[in-house]
């Protein structure tokens, strides 16, 4: 065993140090650290970090296995023999589910880095290497990276899962049984979600010109992170139709691609011959080819295309733009913004978050993350008919905008921390008097644009068509209030002008932050709903909110009161405790 | 008047920079030479407050300007050794900000930005975004921007870097012209010929001391050397440059 180590130990030495070998080398080192600059404040995690955020999800899953499948709590909770392979299947679906929507969002954060760019054709075609062994070695590369991150993610539950469901059962066969078939189920799944990522980058970059590529590419990334975690919410309902309904229409469920997956696990545990799970197996194995083979035809496409056409390419970056104004109206601004700083830095905010992909992906996440959450609250309504009728909107209903609010504030917000091109941030160094509390207007003013210059007009449009005037104003104005509290509390202690920071350090508190944030989330969206639903039933009920609003306001600005000068001043250096 | 009274700086225990002390006055252009981490780039940034002394002070008008740095750099123009600019904003907006955190008044700003933009001959790009400038791109954006609020001290590091040879010429023009109108002009560079022929004064440092100081034909007679070049390897190099040559042909070429 330890010779059969050496000698691959051996071989590897000896290929990494070829040409080729170096090439995959550095073709996987770009996948793993992006492309991005490392010295404008960039997010590298580093490998190892980015191996323990992958693998968590699929640890914290499994180690809840042993509360539900432990023989200990079975026996305390008065649990009979199960059958670990009929009775495991919800779960195995969740942790397909899970596989696909890990694999298939770190190839997302990957999206950039996986085709060759104009960079790697500046430093690697000057040098005397075939277009032949580069174009391999990204492609060795891209295998790598999606066998690193298959196994990552699935490697806790691959051991913890078959150890919690059948460890205790004594049987080596079974236990081996087990654990091949959901290895072969998740490992398989994994690796379609990563190919079926990237198949959807190599066909959009070898049919379009790359300024169009640049352009549609933040909305593919966006609608497949929808598409990612609306397959998350089926975890939830999937097993249970799959329960209930007949083979002829389960294989109508079977378009969804962890359910053809889920085939796979009873072929292997030998139950092949059911009719649900051979036919599933079968669209699994074809979803995956297809996937695959459209990888590798789109990536030979893409790179005849546009790596070796780069120097007949401009390096254009961006396309040109057309200059326009953040604000129909030019004076209504400078109304509302009152010093230069503010009307320097205002504009600089909203542009970094419209046009900095960086940025635009943190704030598309969150918002994707708002969709799903407002669809999973619509149809938890027991009645849909009742979602838009009545003499007021249910809770469901009135939720969405909260939902909305939330999602989008809260992402602006921690869009705010990432740091744009930390080395131009001098013109900033050079021009703000630090003593001007000048951040919290800026970043206000921001945040206020993004969230309600939208979502004001959807909301009380969407409310006055179904429940009239009154209803719509209220609810609007409502939304609104709650809105402008929610960016007092969180610019609280806020100091910065945005994306002009390095990133915040790891407090001791940050782990309580989160859950801050995940219990504000519950009374901002649904307390909220609640309140303004009985507050509907009356309008006088509406003064409530008024001085809910106004003990906030007194309490954020009591806050700030009491506040050390230094405290407030402008920072570009984050080493205080204050923090998001 | 811009004066530095005994600058130094020590990052921990490191020195960059000790007892500096000169004197800029109205149209005099200043040459700040010195090899790579002699403190070239400490001082610059000490003169322009970005970076506070570890001891003494940085006097304009006969005021600390700590004690009113944005007054102070209203009437500064800086041009940066890097040209670090956020590659999304358009040239034109860049300006536009820089301009209005400088408090240009509105028409004055939009005028003067149009100007310089057809000057530098960026104008068909200015709704281009920055990242896909050249670098002599981005250093033209750099100088309008140090330029355009028509500021009293300039402080120049590198201004010539990825410049083409008619944009050189402009600014070395420039530079004269801003000096005859009583401007005064900081000047760090290496290019020697640029810095002898635009310079009527020089700073030479070296391991962040001042070793040499005058008006250019003083610190050449002073060193008998008759080129700025000759002045400069004498007082800043330490090795011999045509052996340093011959070594690396011999590493590279064996006999």
């Amino acid at each position: 065993m330890r010779g059969a180590q050496q000698f691959l130990r051996r071989r590897w030495g000896e290929f990494s140090q070829t040409p080729f070998g170096r090439l995959v080398r550095l073709c996987v080192g770009r996948m793993f650290h992006g492309t991005a600059d490392p010295d404008a404040g960039g997010l590298d995690l580093g490998v190892g970090v980015i191996v323990v955020l992958l693998a968590m999800p699929g640890v914290l899953v499994s180690l809840l296995m042993f509360e539900k499948y432990g023989s200990l709590i079975r026996f305390l909770r008065g649990d009979g023999v199960y059958d670990p392979f009929t009775a495991t299947i919800p779960d195995v679906y969740f942790f397909l589910v899970l596989s696909m929507v890990v694999s298939g969002a770190a190839a997302l954060w990957r999206w950039d880095s996986i085709f060759l760019d104009r960079r790697d054709y500046m430093n690697l075609v000057p040098l005397p290497i075939s277009l032949r062994s580069i174009f391999f070695a990204n492609l060795c590369a891209i295998f790598v990276l999606i066998g690193l991150l298959t196994l990552v993610v699935n490697a806790a539950s691959l051991v913890l899962f078959p150890v919690a469901v059948v460890g205790s059962q004594g049987s080596f066969a079974v236990f081996f049984r087990f654990t091949l078939g959901h290895s072969a189920a998740v490992f398989l799944a994994s690796t379609f979600s990563c190919f079926a990522v990237f198949a959807v980058a190599g066909v959009l970059m070898a049919l379009l010109p790359a300024p169009v590529f640049r352009r549609v590419s933040l909305l593919v990334r966006f609608n497949l992170a929808v598409l990612l975690l609306a397959l998350l919410g089926t975890s939830f309902a999937v097993p249970h139709w799959l329960t209930q309904l007949s083979v002829a229409d389960a294989h109508r469920v079977a378009v969804l691609p962890p359910v053809s997956f889920l085939g796979l696990a009873p072929t292997v545990w030998g139950r092949g011959r059911e009719p649900f799970a051979a036919s599933m197996t079968k669209a699994a194995v074809a979803a995956l080819g297809a996937a695959f083979f459209t990888t590798i035809l789109a990536y030979a496409v893409s790179f005849r295309r546009s790596f070796i056409r780069i120097p007949e390419t401009p390096d254009t970056g961006p396309l040109p733009r057309v200059p326009f104004s953040l604000s129909p109206l030019p004076r209504l601004r400078d109304v509302l913004l009152h010093t230069p700083a503010q009307r320097a830095c205002y504009p600089f905010a909203a542009r970094t978050l419209l046009r900095s992909d960086g940025h635009l992906q943190v704030v598309s996440g969150f918002m994707a993350l708002g969709l799903v959450a407002s669809a999973a609250a619509l149809t938890s309504s027991p009645n849909l008919h009742t979602l838009v009728t009545g003499k007021a909107p249910p809770v469901e209903s009135l939720s969405v905008s909260f939902i909305l609010s939330y999602c989008m504030i809260i992402g602006v917000r921690f869009a705010f921390e990432i740091p744009a091109d930390l080395q131009a941030n001098w013109i900033f160094r050079f021009w703000l008097d630090r003593e001007q509390h000048e951040a919290r207007p800026i970043a206000r003013r921001v945040l206020l644009l993004f969230c309600l210059s939208w979502l004001v007009p959807a909301c009380f449009l969407s409310t006055l068509a179904f429940w009239g005037w009154t209803v719509a104003l209220q609810h609007t104005a409502i939304l609104t209030l709650c809105t402008v509290v929610l960016v007092e509390v969180l610019l609280l202690r806020f100091r910065k002008i945005p994306f002009t920071c390095p990133y915040p350090a790891f407090k001791s508190y940050s782990g309580l932050t989160v859950v801050a944030y995940l219990f504000g989330y519950f009374v901002f969206t649904d307390g909220l709903a609640q309140i303004e639903n009985w507050s509907l039933g009356d309008p006088w009920r509406i003064v409530w909110f008024v001085p809910l609003f106004s003990i906030v306001l007194w309490a954020v600005w009591f806050y700030r009161k009491q506040m050390l000068e230094m405290d407030k001043e402008l920072i570009f250096e984050d080493v205080s405790d204050s923090g998001f | 008047m811009l004066e530095a009274r005994g600058l130094s700086k020590f990052y921990g225990s490191v020195l960059a920079a000790r007892d500096i002390s000169f004197c800029l006055q109205p149209g005099q252009v200043v040459g700040y030479l010195g090899a790579n981490g002699s403190g070239k780039s400490t001082t610059v940034k000490m003169l322009t407050g970005l970076l506070e002394p570890s001891d003494g002070q940085v006097v304009y008008n006969g005021q600390n300007i700590r004690n009113n740095l944005t007054a102070y750099r209203k009437r500064l123009g800086y041009v940066p050794e890097e040209a670090n600019l956020y590659p999304y904003l358009s040239g034109e907006e860049y300006l536009d900000m820089v301009a209005t955190l400088r408090a240009m008044p509105k028409p004055h700003k939009s005028k003067i930005i149009s100007s310089l933009l057809h000057l530098f001959s960026l104008w068909p790009h200015r709704h281009v975004t920055m990242g896909s400038y050249s670098k002599g791109m981005r250093q033209r954006i750099l100088l309008i921007a140090a330029l355009m609020d028509n500021p009293d001290v300039l402080i120049l590091d590198e201004p010539l870097s990825g410049l083409d040879v008619t944009s050189v010429l402009i600014i070395k023009n420039l530079i004269q012209a801003l000096s005859a109108r009583g401007k005064s002009v900081f000047y760090c560079s290496h290019i020697l010929e640029v810095v002898e022929k635009v310079c009527s004064h020089l700073i030479i440092l070296r391991k962040g001391q001042v070793i040499a100081q005058g008006t250019t034909s003083e610190v050449r007679e002073h060193i008998g050397k008759s080129s700025l070049e000759g002045v400069f390897l004498q007082l800043v190099e330490e090795r011999d440059v045509v052996q340093v040559a011959n070594e690396i042909i011999s590493v590279v070429v064996p006999a």
